[in-house]
């Protein structure tokens, strides 16, 4: 009897014991200086990158979305679970927000990590309307750290996105500083032979396709919190701390190659999810992902957070430091890669019946993802004959999953030098 | 190479009970993280829970001379390890612990006993088996008897690859 009534009780308090946050956000105009230019573009709250927003686990949000832009907008929480309503998505979950227009999102928090949103209209993101997510767990986090920092990448460039998008579209390598050139084609032949080399050239023409197609976008200032490479965003430590780094690629085309040299750096969390720690010296974080790392600087010095671009063509460098204003040295970018037979083979499963009649001028190349983001089903009704050169034999494509140990299965990872593959059928 | 040469002597060393003088080098820290001890002497038992990738608890208060009867839980899903030692005890322990990580015996939530036995030559093994100690597989239980005899800079903690630098260690408080 005393049970129930107590039980009773508790349901009664429990709506009161639900933690409700309310949230206030605007859609402004902003400066953007990146120490290379300075660029109108959108944030949040009057800046970009946008606030940190910083959640509960259990929490319901509400968050009043104020548009003070003259055009539409909207903001998707990128990796939150909520309804769909919620989700941001013009056109598909909600009209949009019109100009002048608050609109409140509402939605309970269920997960914990690291996240971050962005508008979902037009090329507003790009043009810097995006911040950072951190929800806190429910119990105890699964680590331990002192202290803990954002550290958001993205890649500003000059152009506006409309003017980006307008540039591809007319020509794909517009923006490609790193062409192939004639010198290459010598020294290419020099070391794996003339005949070779031809051959090569034909089944990369063959497919239309350039070995420098690394990056769509290049000339870009790599961004860290809103800071250029000059500017030097500084997060602040005590010898023997350990930090939780929360990075986050809030780039438009960008994949970064992310070191800190003299730090080993240890992944706990991947895309908000508790992973197994691994110690790695550096990661290539895609766009869109966020990783969660732990270092522990025990010199009384400053490190670099470097971060270089995957086709080399620029880089975002931040410090971790004891104070303001120490810094280490800024390493040089490494060669630019060239793309391989195996980047073009990420296609576990395919069948090969079925790539009859493919046309690669229908593949679309240019838009906001790079040739290693190519989908599958890009690739469907694929022309065989365009494929004349391609080594069958050194794709990873699942079957056997015999091959070099080294390379995760299905990573479509399995390089191998032009020279040795086997002549194509 | 040296060092990991250094902490097999120093752990051999502190088997046979031998007291070392700072085998660390200008910290001022003993090296020394104590011995083993017999269950009669111990007057208390604390049980430590491990969880992915933390314990609990994660802080123990000891008197200089005290003998503490340890019962380690793995709750989690991962292989866990108990280990007694200085940080530097420690960072020599994690490159073994690699080692055993790359022959395969530590296979995230599993042990390979077999593996374990091989003969790496010079009369080493992966056996793993000091007494300051234990490495357990989810579901495990073990007991690690352990005196702690002067005040020094000691840790629990875990040398799974990762697992430390995650966090997964505890303060061994001296009052």
């Amino acid at each position: 009897m005393k049970r129930s009534l107590l039980a009773g009780l508790l349901t009664l308090l429990m709506p009161a014991l639900v933690l409700a946050g309310e949230y206030d956000l605007t859609v402004d105009r902003v400066k953007i200086d990146t120490g290379d230019f300075v660029k109108e573009g959108i944030g949040y709250n009057g800046a970009s990158p946008g606030p940190v927003m910083r959640f509960k686990e259990g929490e319901n949000v509400r968050i009043n979305v104020t548009n003070n832009l003259d055009e539409m907008t909207s903001i998707h929480w990128h990796g939150l679970i909520l309804p769909f309503d919620q989700d941001g998505v013009p056109g598909i979950s909600f009209p949009g927000i019109k100009p002048g227009e608050t609109f409140t999102y509402e939605f309970p928090i269920q997960q914990a990590g690291t996240y971050w949103f962005h508008s979902h209209s037009g090329f507003q993101e790009p043009d810097g309307a995006y911040g950072a997510i951190v929800i806190e767990p429910k119990g105890r986090e699964p680590f331990r750290y002192d202290e803990e920092y954002v550290v958001q990448l993205t890649d500003k460039h000059p152009h506006s996105g409309d003017r980006i998008m307008r540039n591809l579209k007319m020509m794909p390598d517009y923006y490609n500083r790193e062409q192939q050139t004639v010198g290459e084609f010598f020294s290419d032949a020099s070391k794996n032979g003339l005949m070779n080399t031809i051959q090569d050239r034909m089944a990369w023409g063959d497919m239309r396709m350039m070995k420098a197609d690394v990056e769509d976008l290049q000339g870009f200032t790599g961004l860290i919190n809103g800071k250029g490479p000059e500017q030097n965003w500084t997060g602040i430590f005590e010898p023997g701390e350990r930090i939780r780094l929360r990075f986050i690629n809030s780039s438009a085309m960008t994949y970064f190659d992310v070191r800190i040299p003299g730090l080993e750096m240890t992944v706990v969390q991947a895309d908000g999810n508790n992973v197994q720690p691994v110690n790695v010296d550096e990661f290539r974080i895609g766009v869109a992902e966020t990783y969660d790392v732990i270092v522990r600087p025990k010199d009384e010095q400053a490190y670099t957070i470097f971060a270089e671009s995957m086709g080399r063509s620029g880089y975002a460098r931040a410090t971790l430091a004891p104070e303001e204003g120490m810094e280490a040295a800024v390493p040089q970018m490494r060669e630019p890669a060239r793309l391989t037979m195996a980047d073009m083979s990420g296609m576990s499963g395919m069948d090969h019946g079925d790539m009859a009649g493919m046309d690669h001028g229908n593949m679309d190349m240019s838009g906001s993802e790079g040739v290693s983001d190519m989908d599958q089903s890009n690739m469907e009704g694929m022309d065989d004959s365009g494929m004349a050169g391609m080594d069958h034999g050194s794709m990873a494509m699942g079957q056997d999953g015999s091959g070099d140990p080294f390379y995760a299965k299905g990573s479509g990872l399995m390089p191998m030098a032009a020279s040795s593959c086997p002549t194509p059928t | 190479m040296n060092t990991s040469k250094l902490v097999m002597a120093a752990a051999a060393l502190s088997i046979s009970g031998t007291v070392l003088a700072g085998g660390t080098h200008g910290d001022g820290n003993s090296a020394v993280s104590g011995e083993p001890g017999k269950a009669s002497d111990a007057a208390r038992t604390i049980t430590v829970e491990m969880y992915d990738n933390y314990y609990d608890p994660e802080s123990i208060e000891v008197k200089p001379g005290e003998t503490v009867r340890f019962v380690v839980e793995n709750k989690g899903n991962l292989v866990h390890e108990f280990n007694i030692g200085t940080p530097a005890m420690h960072e020599g322990h994690q490159k073994e612990m690699m080692m055993m990580v790359e022959h395969g015996v530590i296979q995230g939530g599993k042990l390979n006993h077999d593996m374990m036995e091989m003969d790496m030559g010079d009369g080493q093994s992966m056996k793993h088996d000091d007494p300051n100690s234990v490495l357990l597989e989810p579901g495990q239980s073990e007991e690690v008897i352990w005196t702690f005899t002067d005040k020094s800079n000691i840790e629990f903690a875990c040398n799974v690859p990762g697992h430390y630098q995650a966090g997964m260690y505890g303060e061994v408080n001296f009052n």
